[in-house]
């Protein structure tokens, strides 16, 4: 059963269409992977579902109830707030958006926060101020969580750190959708995966549904997979 | 209960990110030299004209804290709305779209125009405190033995706060629409010059322009600051200012495409247009200033009040004829809030007057009232009352003795102001941003 579907979302800048006619669907608990070369659309299809861009046509489906109140949103190259410490941040996302508080330690310890809660996000380096970002998304009360490159920016140690941690929330029920340009990075711990080429949807499923779609059934490997299908 | 709670934390978030702000810091900063220059100006005139060191005191009737210290001291606060408070209030909304926090914000369900009310009572309340200085200076005439008079002071604080609101208003509003800060900036100090082009064309041109420039801020304040409210005024500022956060509210919300977001602005506009055209009848004016300086002695008042036939006025003076200006200043805008029906038309070829001097009727003020007309050159108070008593068949009223502004002369030079305006106030304003700032990040 779908947390959420989206059908025929299309959307132009001007005379260049960056999304045609895409449709794709969210499950409850799962790791979707967004995956795609730069200029796909990726953060443009992320920014049509959580409402701060304006799509052409389409529809979001989200069982009645309005999308910002089923997902949330983490852009990627962002520093909101700047002025403000990485400790008031992560209130402000519990007090603003009547977010998970009880969650609020776990992540601090989850994504290595402690030594830099009292910065300021405008001065903390690109991985630092992209760990407090998916932690700050992560106290969200949204069930479904959309994050642009979560594992741009992070050295290797981080990225396995990180991608243990979004393991560990997708266990406790939250849904994750997650941009990943790198394939490979991808590979390692989505569960099923979207291939956005072009604009459009290449294909949807698990790594053995997607080699079926491409007509190798028995490659294993996504990249290959990616590659036949764009 | 939620949405409560939302707001409370935008309170708070626009709070730390007020205290966070250098230019906001540095507007308050500046403010306390800035009106330290009127105030310290203004009190050494002031005491000079009432004596002081010797200094001939016979003008001492003429002498209103309101025109001769307020005005100038409360400058600063026009300059400030004009050059500095936009700028802040251009970031406070900014900022938020180039760091990304616009976008995070709008998924948290409180409505666009929540978060536009949340930033804009800041704002004023930023504005509130940099206009700390002019209160400085008001207890300072106060502790030298200066008269205070709360409803002088509280039309000329109350025309500045407007004035900040418009502006903020319109900070917002061009930073809500443009892509970029600096390209807001512009616009809003474009719009800013275009009204002084309209205040010089209404100057020039009189007509339209001069009713169209009645709401221009320099012309709003130089009337509060002057003791004079007037309903229309109040109402329409309140109206561009609520049309301004609207349009910001309006374009905040990115994921609406720009074309519809520009036909609500429009159609928002429209309707403010429209409110605006009918505020601009509504006639109830109060004169505050304790010497009535915007109005007849008020027996003439009554007198003007009982008058049944309509009162037209042609007057033959060019824009630019300093004549046009002593008779609007003297009698019209006086005669305008008395009258019930009155109006006034200008006659002129040309905007200077200098080459209609030998015209045939140049300079002469043509009443009529019920189909009576007379014609006089006079441009003073008296004339222009003789003239309409004379053609309406008005008894004069008797010379009723009224309670005669005596002034208020103050012989006292502004001793210990300049430490004040000029080193304690910017002193105490930078270790308080240092400290404020650094607690900010705790």
């Amino acid at each position: 059963m779908p947390l959420l579907r989206v059908n025929g979302l299309s959307k132009k800048f001007g005379k260049i269409a960056a999304l045609t006619d895409v449709g794709l669907e969210i499950r409850e608990g799962e790791i979707l992977g967004l995956i795609g070369p730069n200029g796909a659309g990726k953060s443009t299809l992320f920014e049509c579902l959580a409402g701060v861009l304006p799509f052409d046509s389409g529809a979001i489906l989200s069982g009645g109830v309005a999308t910002n109140e089923v997902l949330f949103y983490m852009p990627d190259g962002i520093a909101p707030w700047p002025d403000q410490s990485v400790s008031w941040m992560l209130d402000f996302v519990i007090g603003y958006f009547g977010g998970r508080s009880a969650m609020r330690d776990e992540v601090i310890r989850q994504f290595d926060l402690s030594g830099f809660l009292r910065q300021r996000i405008g001065t903390l380096s690109k991985g630092q101020r992209k760990r407090a970002l998916i932690a700050a998304g992560l106290l969200a009360p949204q069930s479904v969580l959309l994050i642009d490159e979560p594992l741009d920016g992070l050295d290797l140690r981080q990225m396995r750190d990180i991608a243990a941690a979004l393991r560990w929330h997708a266990d406790q029920g939250r849904t994750l959708f997650l941009s990943i340009h790198q394939i490979s990075d991808a590979a390692r711990f989505c569960d099923r995966f979207v291939l956005l080429s072009g604009g459009r949807i290449r294909g949807e499923g698990t790594i053995p549904q997607l080699a079926e779609l491409a007509g190798n059934a028995a490659e294993r490997n996504l990249e290959e997979v990616f590659l036949a299908l764009t | 209960m939620r949405s409560r709670n939302a707001f409370l934390w935008l309170l708070n978030k626009e709070w730390r990110e007020l205290l966070a702000s250098r230019a906001w810091w540095l507007l308050v900063l500046l403010m306390g030299p800035l009106t330290g220059v009127g105030f310290i100006g203004a009190m050494q005139s002031y005491a000079e004209v009432s004596g002081f060191n010797g200094t001939s005191a016979g003008v001492g009737e003429a002498l209103s804290p309101l025109i001769g210290v307020w005005g100038p001291m409360f400058s600063a606060c026009e300059l400030g709305a004009v050059f500095l408070l936009p700028f802040a209030a251009i970031r406070m909304v900014g900022a938020d779209r180039q760091s990304g926090a616009l976008r995070l914000e709008l998924q948290g369900g409180v409505s666009p125009g929540l978060r536009i009310l949340a930033k804009a009572l800041l704002a004023l309340a930023g504005w509130m405190f940099a206009m700390l200085p002019a209160g400085i200076g008001i207890l300072l005439w106060s502790l030298y033995g200066g008269a205070l008079d709360g409803r002088e002071l509280a039309s000329v604080i109350g025309g500045h706060v407007l004035n900040a609101g418009l502006t903020i208003a319109l900070g917002f509003s061009a930073a809500a629409v443009t892509e970029h800060p600096s390209t807001a900036a512009i616009a809003t100090l474009g719009i800013t010059v275009g009204t002084w082009i309209l205040n010089f064309l209404a100057a020039l041109q009189g007509g339209v322009w001069e009713r169209v420039a009645a709401y221009t801020p320099a012309v709003v304040v130089s009337d509060f600051s002057h003791g004079l409210i007037q309903l229309r005024t109040v109402l329409v500022e309140v109206l561009l200012i609520l049309a301004g956060l609207g349009v910001a509210a309006i374009w905040q919300r990115l994921g609406v495409g720009v074309r519809r977001r520009g036909m609500e602005s429009a159609m928002l506009l429209a309707g403010v247009s429209a409110m605006v055209f009918a505020c601009s009848f509504v006639r109830a004016t109060w004169d505050v200033s304790e010497n009535r300086g915007n109005s007849f002695p008020a027996a003439d008042e009554r007198a003007l009040r009982g008058l049944e036939a309509p009162l037209t006025i042609v007057v033959h003076l060019a824009a630019e004829d300093p004549r046009r200006a002593d008779l609007e200043r003297n009698a019209l805008s006086k005669l305008r809030r008395v009258v019930p029906r009155l109006e006034v038309r200008y006659v002129s070829s040309t905007g200077i007057g200098m080459f209609e001097q030998t015209r045939e009727g140049y300079g002469e003020i043509q009443y009529s009232i019920g189909g009576r007309t007379s014609t006089s050159r006079m441009t003073t108070a008296e004339g222009v009352l003789e003239s309409i008593y004379t053609l309406g068949g008005v008894t004069v009223p008797a010379d009723v003795r009224e309670t005669v502004f005596r002034g208020h002369p103050l012989a006292v030079p502004p001793r210990g102001a300049p430490a004040i305006f000029y080193g304690v106030w910017p002193g105490a304003i930078l270790v308080l941003a240092i400290v404020v700032r650094r607690r900010n990040r705790g």
